[in-house]
């Protein structure tokens, strides 16, 4: 996954401030987390920086498919082995009798379910990772064979 | 509900929607039975004899014919097929006085044996989930062979006594030559060299005995002691690859697992890998005394390696293939000397067998288009229903009409 | 240019679910014949991923892609995914469990110039020599 470290490298790195920021690392970071656009930095702007400027364009372009909670799910990487779906608190609480025994869920308060053998995402809003008192649960990450979901 | 015949965990919670050529919207069902259900509309058969298209009838009888007028004719696949089709297999077997093989005598066999003649202790799957907290995966890699077998059983699902399950409560250890998809997932991951693993469990026991492990890493191996000692309930799942790496000295596990069981509770699973070898090893070990390579000729039944398939293939001069692709998944030797025989394959779907196959019979795909009922890999019946419409025949509709001509 | 190595095979869920769909597919070929290799007998041979070898002993010949390992270093060992093309180099006359050795063949690995064996040679293989 992408760091703040890589980010950096590729910014124009003269500290000018004008993004709002005190330092380049700051604006980096604010990139990483989606609160800042590439399009914020104006010395990024300058033709100087083209190469650079689409550099990080692609590095950066994975960050915008992800959910709001920072999930991204690669569909061709995933197993549909369902490890998600059942090591999830919030589909483990939604589903006691399904998702907590091993069994695919039925209702739809769940987060993480398998369809057409491939792990889908929905209610990102129920997950733990999201709003302010978000907890930096890593569940459904950490029980994936493949690294098929990720957070940014 | 659907069931899913992909894997020999047979999964009963799959869910579709059905629209005319395509299923869409499959609940549950792992990306390996994904590719299963989308096998119904790919490579399909239609009857053949010599390559020429003909009616199923035709095909049957001269299916009757070879196997009448051969001397030493060999039934093999067997484990992609309902227990319904196994039997009337089985009492074919004996009609024709022939040899009789299924998968198991190239993979789990040996190990399959100890089991159901109670030589092994085991379990079932459900008891996996409610009480084990350790689950030992050996030359085995089920998040690519059985994909749900971790969450809907053995390491992250709830179970009775196991409400922390693996956050907490369970132990997850992978033995293999190469660090697989699960070896990266669980919690100890011990690798040994091709064919190291009759020394590995050398090394288990000496250390269980309080010795010093004469084989591997002699702190981690001393450690691997501490978490079978604790563990309250565990479970060995042997793969193919402690099989082979096995082999005659299958043995040595039974001397681990006995070793185990003074000290606690330990339970064998193998890794059956299709949905019904179990079953057909059990129906014909209460038949013939025997799991697999079994011989009906003359009248007499015999049993042994002389029977087992890669034997059966060089002596036999007919061959009914069902359900299996022997010539895919067999060593070159045997998949030639069945490419020069007179072969019947019975099969949903084209493979190298069916391309070789003198006549083929297209059958009805299990758990789709057909119902009947299977053995899961912890031994545990389940039942399914055919879930789309078809007038193909199935396995044991084909095999009933076969004996009864002959 | 030429390494010893033993091959182990394993499973594979994409290549089982290419199976799945079609043992005739181009998926299914790529995801098959294909041999995993460590880093170091990579260099000595002077391929990179993705180049085709030669895979052979006594008992049979195919021309496989190579694939980098990510595993620790295993110098030696290589692995082929379970399949037709890996069987071309399994004995069937093993020991008295009359079990074929799936997970220890040995075999050369050489660079080759040639194109990645196909499903139908190795068809036609089984043919000519059955007949
Ligand atoms: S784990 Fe096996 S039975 Fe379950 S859905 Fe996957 S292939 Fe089908």
């Amino acid at each position: 996954m992408v760091g703040a470290m890589e980010i950096y490298k590729l910014l124009p790195t003269d500290a000018c401030k004008e993004c709002g920021y005190s330092s380049c690392m700051a604006l980096a970071v604010a990139l990483l987390n989606r609160e800042k656009k590439l399009e914020d930095c104006p010395a990024l702007l300058n033709p100087k920086y083209a190469d650079k400027f689409k550099k990080l364009k692609e590095l950066l372009a994975p960050l915008e498919k992800a959910s709001e909670t920072g999930l991204i799910i690669h569909p061709e990487k995933c197993f549909g082995c369902g490890n998600c779906v059942v090591a999830c608190p919030v589909n483990v609480a939604a589903e006691p009798t399904r998702c907590g025994i091993g069994l695919g869920p039925q209702g739809d308060r769940v987060i993480l379910a398998v369809e057409d053998g491939v792990v889908k995402c929905m209610n990102v809003k129920e997950c733990r990772r999201f709003g302010p008192n978000k907890v930096m649960c890593n569940a459904c990450t950490v029980t994936c064979p493949s690294k098929a979901i990720e957070f940014v | 509900m659907a069931v899913c015949t992909g894997c020999s965990l047979l999964c009963e919670d799959i869910e579709l929607t059905l629209k005319t050529g395509a299923i869409s919207q499959v609940k549950n069902l792992c990306r390996k039975g994904h590719g299963h259900f989308q096998a119904l509309f790919t490579e399909r058969i239609v009857p053949k004899i010599d390559g020429q298209e003909v009616s199923v009838d035709q095909a049957i009888t001269k299916a009757v014919d070879i196997l009448r007028n051969a001397k030493h004719p060999l039934l093999y696949g067997w484990s992609n097929s309902a227990l319904e089709a196994q039997r009337v297999g089985i009492d074919l077997g004996k009609k024709l006085g022939a040899t009789i093989d299924d998968t198991s005598s190239f993979c789990q066999g040996i190990l399959m044996e100890l089991v159901l003649t109670g030589k092994l202790p085991t379990c079932t799957l459900d008891d996996v989930r409610n009480f084990a907290d350790t689950s030992v995966f050996w030359g085995a890699d089920p998040s690519n062979s059985h994909p749900r077998l971790l969450s809907r059983f053995a390491y992250y699902p709830r179970g009775s006594k196991r409400q922390k399950s693996y956050e907490e409560e369970r132990n997850c250890l992978v033995v293999d030559v190469r660090k697989s998809a699960t070896a990266k997932l669980c919690s100890n991951y011990f690798r040994v060299p091709p064919g190291g693993d009759a020394d590995f469990i050398a090394s288990v026991i000496d250390v269980l005995d309080g010795k010093i492990p004469k084989y591997g890493d002699k702190k981690r191996m001393i450690d691997l002691g501490t978490i079978l000692r604790k563990t309250e309930y565990g479970v060995i799942f042997p793969g193919v690859g402690l099989v082979y790496a096995l082999q005659d000295k299958i043995e040595l596990l039974k001397t681990l697992v006995a070793k185990l069981n003074e000290i606690t509770t330990f339970k064998v699973v193998p890794m059956v890998e299709h949905y019904n070898m179990r079953g057909f090893n059990q129906l014909l070990l209460d038949d013939s005394g025997s799991i697999n390579r079994v011989s009906f000729h003359s009248g007499q039944v015999t049993h042994g390696p002389e029977n087992s398939i890669m034997a059966a293939a060089k002596i036999c001069d007919a061959a009914l293939v069902i359900g299996s692709d022997p010539l895919s998944s067999l060593p070159f030797g045997t998949a030639k000397s069945l490419a020069g025989v007179s072969l019947i394959a019975i099969d949903p779907r084209r493979s190298l067998t069916t391309d070789a196959a003198q006549v083929v019979i297209p059958s009805a795909m299990y758990g789709l288009e057909a119902g009947g009922s299977a053995i899961r890999m912890d031994g545990v019946r389940i039942e399914f229903e055919p879930i789309v419409k078809s007038d193909l025949l199935s396995d044991e509709q084909i095999l009933a009409r076969i004996k009864e001509e002959i | 240019m030429q390494v010893v190595v033993t091959v182990v095979t394993f499973r594979d869920i994409f290549q089982n679910e290419a199976e799945k769909k079609s043992r005739y597919s181009e998926d299914y070929r790529k995801l098959s014949a294909q041999i995993t290799l460590d880093k170091q007998d990579m260099a000595g041979l002077g391929v990179k991923d993705g180049q085709n070898v030669l895979v052979k002993n006594d008992v049979g010949s195919v021309v496989v892609a190579v694939k980098a390992s990510e595993d620790d270093s295993h110098p030696g060992l290589a692995f082929m995914v379970n399949s037709p093309w890996s069987n071309q180099l399994v004995r069937d006359d093993v020991c008295e469990t009359n079990i074929p050795g799936f997970k220890g063949i040995s075999a050369q690995v050489s660079p080759s110039g040639e194109s990645v064996t196909q499903i139908s040679e190795l068809f036609q293989r089984m043919k000519a020599q059955g007949a």
